[in-house]
């Protein structure tokens, strides 16, 4: 199990579009992903788990991956909240 | 008559068309052959999926790529692998499809209903609209075709849904009633976009209006009349008629340039306060942005943003006006905008206290962070710095001299930005104005606040009703400021703007113009409204107006006189 803090800096924080394209994104890799915010655990695999996180802008939050390529899928989550979520 | 939100302008007359609820009941049965059940529920997501992807087409033919992406939405949140996963897990448990997809649907409509921001709120409105609309499918209901509508039809509903919207021919709906929404959802959006007249947030009007039911859908207002007699038919075609010529009119206006009745050009800028804004501005035809505000990056958050992010967000406002001009506006905090991790004290009096250009100078680090942000964005368009709250020449100074210590920093590490920026001073203290010929041999331009130079200047505060009698701009008082102002820019041969509220007053335009502003920037929807206005002044028909209006001695004469001169 691997995993990383990481804050998201998307002026609008979590929302539609950047959930979808981070969403779309772990459903390549077979290992669990999960996004540990505010106390709780969601599914990074799943857009509506990660809307219903309210995750706004500036939040600090926990990416953690388990599973066969869990370090590939880790290295593209940082990569892809660090760049914005393609906003 | 009903009260609602006023959520798209403009005026319809027409006849009711109530958009009822489908009756989507069901009896929950249990399944024995989960694979044929399972393999219906596809097959019914399937068909969706290919109606929303037509719908959506139409959608972006009618009214544009934004609003056919929330419908393009509901087909990745039906494609969502837990949502998919679970309705199947509940299937192979034996529940039909209906109840199944209900059940998930349910929750997290009932999730982000209960969420405390707007836009996870909206989402709940998707979960809503995809449920019904597979429901449908699976249940063999047929949805109302909106389609179909006849000409002059005022379509009455709960909610307007993204896929009810997809079948609106601009043609025969005439206006737009709902129960539910505010300004900012997505049937607000949508019905501004098709420029059609919506009045929203109308309590019960499902059950209080009939189909074939005569209204008049005032979207400007917020009101409906049911129902309506001859005079109010009347009156409000003769609105109607008005508000379609003076937006005919002003289209006219659309992508010239802004020049005075005498050959004078100017240049007309919008007010932003997110990067996103600058779309807004260039599709409402700003030639430019006059005022960036940047607080928003700093509020809702529980830290300072970092360099790159607040980098970004002026780089995408730079890109998006594709080198007009974009004026950046530091950090105005304190007074009434207060940022909780900043640990401001409490103040006595905030607007006299700690707050915008005394914070930042201050607080360097956290200022030559928001200079170099700005400074990297300015290798990307034509952006400007701008200081707020100046009150003396050594505050412009030192934040000069901040703004080349930055630069200096960033050519030592190779970062690209452009080395001419220009310096300006948001003038909106009566210091600053009284000061006016001291703070223009130093500043590349000014940019007149009017809003807080004319409660400064005025010792009052807008929001004291007690009080508020006061404030105007057009108090002698005031308008000797500007004057003031602009006569000390123009003899130094800089640029001086205004981005008050007063910039769009048309009692406001004749003296700007005499005076000799160079640049008006307002809020975007008023930008061909202003241009239009500039356009029919000639500078020496302006100049007679403001020497006579200089020569009065009160606000009210003042005003009186101009009502009449517009």
């Amino acid at each position: 199990m691997v995993s990383k803090q990481l804050t998201i800096t998307n002026a609008q924080g979590f929302h539609m579009r950047p959930a979808s394209v981070f969403a779309t994104a772990m459903g390549k890799y077979s290992c669990d992903v999960t996004i540990k915010f505010n106390g709780s655990d969601y599914n990074a695999k799943s857009l509506l788990n990660i809307i219903a996180a309210c995750i706004k802008c500036g939040s600090e939050v926990e990416v953690v991956c388990n599973g066969a390529d869990e370090n590939e899928a880790l290295a593209e989550a940082a990569q892809l909240i660090e760049s914005g979520l393609g906003e | 008559m009903l009260n609602g939100t006023a959520a798209s302008d403009g005026v319809g007359i027409g006849k009711v068309l109530i958009i009822k609820e489908l009756s989507l009941d069901y009896t929950p049965k249990e399944i024995s052959d989960t694979d044929a059940e399972s393999e219906r529920f596809k097959k019914a997501v399937d068909l969706f999926c290919k109606n929303t992807m037509e719908q959506a087409e139409n959608l972006r033919k009618s009214t544009g790529d934004k609003e056919a992406e929330i419908l393009e939405g509901h087909i990745q949140i039906i494609k969502d692998p837990y949502l998919c996963g679970e309705i199947e897990k509940l299937i192979d448990e034996g529940q039909c499809a209906e109840a199944a997809l209900e059940h998930m649907c349910d929750m997290f409509i009932a999730m982000f209903s209960a969420a405390d921001d707007e836009l996870t709120k909206q989402r709940a409105a998707d979960v809503r609209d995809i449920k019904s609309g597979i429901l449908s499918i699976l249940l063999g209901v047929q949805e109302v075709k909106i389609s179909e509508a006849p000409k002059e039809t005022v379509i009455v509903a709960k909610e307007l849904t993204p896929s009810m919207t997809a079948g609106i021919n601009k043609e025969n709906i005439v206006g737009i009633i709902t129960e539910t929404g505010g300004k900012t959802s997505h049937s607000a959006i949508l019905a501004r976009a098709l420029e059609i007249p919506a009045v929203l947030s109308v309590d019960g009007v499902v059950s209080k209006l009939y189909d074939g039911q005569e209204v008049i859908v005032d979207g400007t207002e917020g009101v409906v009349i049911d129902s309506p007699d001859k005079n109010q038919i009347e009156e409000y075609t003769q609105k109607r008629n008005e508000y379609l010529v003076e937006k005919r009119e002003l289209e006219n206006y659309r992508g010239r340039k802004t020049v005075s009745a005498s050959g004078e050009e100017y240049e007309l800028f919008c007010n932003i306060g997110k990067p996103d804004d600058a779309v807004k501005a260039v599709e409402c035809d700003g030639e430019g942005v006059g005022l960036f505000r940047t607080e928003f990056l700093f509020m809702d958050r529980s830290q300072i943003p970092t360099e790159d992010e607040q980098f970004e967000a002026y780089k995408k406002a730079a890109l998006i006006l594709k080198g007009k001009s974009l004026i950046i506006r530091t950090l105005d905090i304190g007074g009434d905008k207060d940022l909780p991790y900043l640990g401001l004290a409490k103040e006595e009096n905030p607007f006299m206290g700690f707050r915008a250009i005394r914070y930042c100078l201050k607080n360097r680090d956290l200022f030559k962070t928001q200079l170099r942000a700005i400074l990297r964005a300015s290798a990307y368009g034509d952006v400007k710095i701008m200081f707020p709250l100046i009150t003396t020449l050594d505050e412009l100074r030192t934040g000069k001299e901040l703004v080349e210590e930055v630069k200096s920093e960033l050519r030592e590490n190779n970062v690209g930005f452009n080395e001419d920026i220009q310096v300006g001073v948001m003038m909106e203290t009566s210091s600053a104005a009284v000061i006016a010929d001291l703070l223009a041999k130093e500043a590349d331009f000014f940019s007149i606040g009017t809003n807080d130079l004319t409660g400064y200047t005025m010792a009052c505060d807008r929001g004291n009703s007690d009080v508020s009698y006061l404030y105007s701009a057009l108090q002698p008082s005031v308008l000797r400021l500007i004057k003031y102002i602009i006569e000390c820019g123009v003899k130094n041969g800089i640029s001086v703007g205004m981005c008050g509220e007063a910039a769009a007053n048309s009692m406001m335009i004749p003296l700007l113009i005499s005076f000799g502003l160079t640049e008006f920037s307002v809020s975007a929807p008023s930008v061909l409204k202003v241009r239009k206005t500039i356009s029919t002044w000639t500078k020496s028909e302006a100049d007679k107006v403001a020497q006579k209006v200089m020569s009065m001695s009160s606000e009210k004469e003042i005003e009186d006189y101009l009502k009449t001169v517009i």
